[in-house]
């Protein structure tokens, strides 16, 4: 084959990918980047201004205030997810791979149920669920005598954010789940029982030799986390609506950049400043992820078995 | 080093009868080797020695210990597994200190053993790498050094050559005879492989489908099969079997012909028996003893030796071995003969007849 029919044959293959990617993918982002580099004039020209747009939002008051607290909730968001969801899905992913196990489909498509189902209708079953006029959890809870514990929870500021994250949790821990449990099952049964032979018990057996063997899953798992996390922006829009109430409580990045970017109710749509924010999103999972490639992921090594 | 005494050990799954009424006596320091047909329940029976299996009845004793409730740790066995299962995140030297830290043994005793298990293996140079930076053979050394540091009672191998190439497997095999004087260990040892069965053991026990077969010397076995089983599993190529019948006395009408053998006088004329003669014991042309007329099918060449696969007029394959170089080519009618004091008789239900 001649170097240019070559060279037409890598094109022609890689064409499809690169057109899909660069339309979809990585023009938004540079028109984005490009965006928050400018202001946006009221006659509908656009100003270079170079990073002001920045030094407005990470200084000024009115700007800094909101970012700062919608970077703070996210960490808590992210934070809990890590805490709470991972870990579950760890466990989850253990008893799954326990070797005497009934039930075993019907456990993971259980689980797995709530991350298929629409966001939408996860958040309006649990406003209905925690509503303390009719939801079933008052109701639930007086049944055991714990009717004390109940609270408006989705109503207060300190708890808003909280209950939405473990709602996200409850629906998206199959994730973790599945991608764990898919790592347990590829480690040969020989190995726990040469672990069984040495004198460890199952427990003991997954924290030292299985535990270790599935580390760069783990790290897979709190990345994609991570990544998630920081741009989440359904969930809390489908409960709480773009104010992320009360009192901006809830209020994360995704829903912080929605408000500025399209504008809501009397704050009007502000496209600069918008994209600033998308930007520093960006760099925010930009370093994130960053951090787990070059620091985290070069210490760890994978094992085939 | 113990012996190993297996009283009517059942094993079964659900209802899935895998091991039946098994008694098996591993002498203290023997080699015992374990072969039998794919399926037929030799990993689990060693799986239930280690006690990595629960048994379903009977009972077991390691060294007079019972130790059919116990944990595999507290049976002092060491298991050397097919895939040789090294922890992959350990280096060599973590793969072989990892039992004994559980253990709990003092630090200078676990230097002091892997240094020992190390040096009888070569292994010295390796112990910083990690399993994956090892070749098989080396892998297999660790597998084998994880379980000498533990100094067992009892070392259970579990078809631990299989995944080696031809070359290393001969090898390994002399390191692990040599081993087994060294450390005058007793061993229970799954195989697939004849000659590895026949060099390696002291005791050789042939399994099929949950029961044993046959155990005994390996020569025992070669030269008086107690059955059908083991006579046509112990030997490569296997046993030719000639369906017949006692015709007289002394006479049975076998392979479409008349033989005259020395029949015990326990068989009367009618009985159905089978007459094993191993390819190693059959002549081309002239014998000692009965002829058996045959058509050349096809002649393996081995070189030093070769296999004649034998058409009989009952259309029956049989295999004969042919030293040196044969004329015969395929088609060629012949006659071939064997010493009837090298044929097995074996009655209708599969036994053996003295
Ligand atoms: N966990 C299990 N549940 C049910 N049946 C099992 C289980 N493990 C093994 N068996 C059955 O037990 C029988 C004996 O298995 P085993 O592994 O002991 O055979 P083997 O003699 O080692 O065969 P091979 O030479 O192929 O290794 C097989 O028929 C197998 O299907
Ligand atoms: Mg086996």
């Amino acid at each position: 084959m001649s170097r240019t029919a070559y060279l037409l044959l890598l094109a022609v293959f890689l064409a499809p990918a690169v057109i899909i990617y660069s339309t979809f993918s990585i023009y938004p982002l540079l028109a984005t980047i490009f965006n928050s580099f400018y202001d946006r004039q009221d006659d509908g020209t656009s100003l270079f201004v170079g990073l002001s747009n920045f030094t407005t939002l990470l200084s000024d008051p009115t700007w800094s205030a909101p970012f700062w607290n919608a970077f703070r909730n996210n960490c808590l968001f992210f934070l809990i997810h890590m805490c709470v969801q991972n870990p579950i899905g760890l466990v989850l992913a253990a008893l799954l791979s326990l070797p005497r196990l009934n039930l075993r489909a019907t456990y993971r498509t259980l689980i797995f149920m709530p991350t298929m189902l629409s966001v939408v209708v996860i958040g309006f079953s649990w406003q209905l669920i925690l509503s303390p006029l009719w939801g079933v959890a008052k109701m639930f809870l007086s049944f055991f005598g714990l009717g004390f514990l109940f609270g408006p929870w989705l109503g207060e500021e300190s708890t808003a954010l909280l209950t939405i994250s473990l709602i996200s949790v409850w629906q998206f821990v199959g994730i973790p789940m599945i991608l764990i449990y898919t790592a347990l099952l590829a480690i040969p049964d020989e190995l726990i029982d040469a672990a069984t032979v040495d004198g460890l018990n199952q427990f003991q057996a997954f924290i030292w030799v299985k535990l270790p063997l599935i580390l760069p899953t783990l790290g897979l798992v709190s990345v994609l986390t991570f990544v998630n996390n920081f741009n989440a922006f359904d969930l809390i829009y489908a409960m709480k609506g773009a104010l992320a109430g009360p009192n901006f409580s809830a209020d994360i990045m995704g829903t912080l950049f929605y408000r500025v970017f399209f504008g809501n109710q009397l704050q009007l749509g502000d496209t600069s400043m918008g994209s600033a924010i998308a930007t520093m999103m960006f760099l925010i999972i930009l370093t994130g992820v960053m951090i787990y490639l070059f620091v985290i992921q070069r210490r760890m090594h994978r094992y085939s078995f | 080093m113990a012996e190993v005494l297996i009283d009517k050990l059942c094993k079964s799954y659900g209802s899935a009868e895998i091991l039946k009424d098994i008694d098996l006596k591993v002498e203290d320091g023997s080699f015992v080797v374990l072969v039998g047909p794919s399926g037929c329940g030799k990993s689990t029976l060693l799986r239930c020695i280690a006690g990595l299996e629960p048994i379903s009845a009977g009972g077991m004793t390691i060294g007079g210990r019972q130790v059919k409730n116990l944990p595999p740790a507290k049976r002092e066995i060491a298991m050397v597994f097919q895939s040789y299962a090294l922890y992959p995140h350990m280096d060599v030297k973590g793969n072989m200190a990892f039992g004994l830290r559980f253990a709990g043994t003092p630090k200078a005793e676990i230097e002091a053993r892997v240094a020992e298990a190390a040096r009888i293996l070569q292994l010295e140079p390796l112990l910083k790498r990690r399993p994956r930076e090892l070749s098989g053979g080396q892998r297999q050394r660790v597998a084998i050094g994880r379980a000498i540091v533990r100094k067992p009672q009892v070392f259970l191998f579990d078809e631990p050559l299989s995944n080696l190439d031809a070359a290393l497997r001969i090898n390994t095999r002399v390191e692990i005879a040599k081993l087994h004087k060294l450390l005058n260990a007793t061993i229970v040892y799954v195989t697939h492989d004849q000659v590895e069965a026949m060099t390696l053991a002291d005791k050789i026990v042939v399994m099929n489908k949950g029961r044993i077969e046959q155990a005994g010397k390996p020569l025992d076995l070669y030269y008086k099969p107690a059955n059908l089983f083991v006579a046509g599993f112990i030997g490569s190529p296997a046993m030719n079997f000639l369906e017949g019948h006692v015709t007289g006395s002394g006479r049975v009408e076998a392979a479409g012909s008349g033989l005259t053998l020395r029949l015990p006088s326990s068989c009367k004329p009618g009985d159905k028996v089978t007459l094993g003669v191993r390819p190693e014991h059959m002549n081309l042309g002239a014998a000692p003893g009965p002829l058996l007329q045959a058509q050349v099918d096809l002649i393996e060449r081995l070189g030093e030796t070769g296999y004649a696969h034998l058409r009989l007029p009952t259309g029956q394959v049989v295999i004969s071995e042919v030293r040196g170089e044969p004329g015969h080519v395929t088609g060629d009618s012949i006659s071939v003969g064997f010493d009837p004091v090298r044929c097995h008789i074996f009655d209708a239900a599969g036994r053996r007849i003295e």
